[in-house]
């Protein structure tokens, strides 16, 4: 049975990589569809990334 | 966090600003245009980089829990927004990286429920010192 709202069920820990590598070659859309490869974000110089928990 | 408030700070800092979203481009334009958030951004439909950032998913007191609830509505006092339509996952939670080249993570917060967010004055302290080199 699915749970209330997709919740994990059990308390879970965050888990921070120890260097970006894993998500270098991730890709990305931007708003207008097209793949950016988060990597080149951080090629030139430092980037604050924002994980958005929801719209609004 | 209100990153658009304080774009120029960042971009004053010499860092580059993304944010990430679930959804689709059109979900993250919706809510650019209508929040009038003038920000990069990007989206994540399969919420790979989540995982690989290492963001969790909440617990429903992690979600709702009376914590949550008063820091929610403070927010929405003082920044007037009210939570828009959820798309995605909607127990998963985001968090915030600086990121040098040659994948250096100099900074990092992850939420550890729905109301951690680390305020703007903390990111742009950090996104300083990253600059520096």
């Amino acid at each position: 049975m699915p749970s209330f709202l997709g919740a994990s069920r059990s308390r879970q820990e965050t888990r921070p990589p120890e260097d970006a590598s894993g998500l270098a070659d991730l890709v990305v859309k931007d708003l207008d569809g097209n793949d950016v490869r988060l990597g080149s974000l951080w090629e030139d110089g430092p980037a604050v990334l924002v994980w958005l928990r929801h719209y609004g | 966090m209100q990153l658009h408030r304080d774009r120029s700070k960042f971009e004053d800092a010499g860092v580059r600003l993304a944010v990430i979203g679930q959804g689709t481009p059109a979900h993250a334009a919706h809510f650019r245009d209508s929040q009038k958030v003038d920000l990069p951004m990007y989206v994540d439909k399969g919420r790979e980089s989540y995982r690989a950032a290492g963001t969790k998913v909440a617990t429903v007191s992690e979600l709702l829990g009376p914590r949550m609830i008063a820091r929610g509505a403070a927010a929405s006092r003082r920044d007037g927004v009210v939570q828009g339509r959820t798309v995605g996952h909607p127990a998963q939670l985001g968090g915030v990286m600086i990121v040098r080249p040659g994948d250096e993570i100099v900074y990092v917060h992850l939420a550890d429920d729905a109301s951690d967010n680390p305020t703007n004055d903390e990111v742009l302290k950090a996104a300083r010192e990253a600059s520096k080199g």
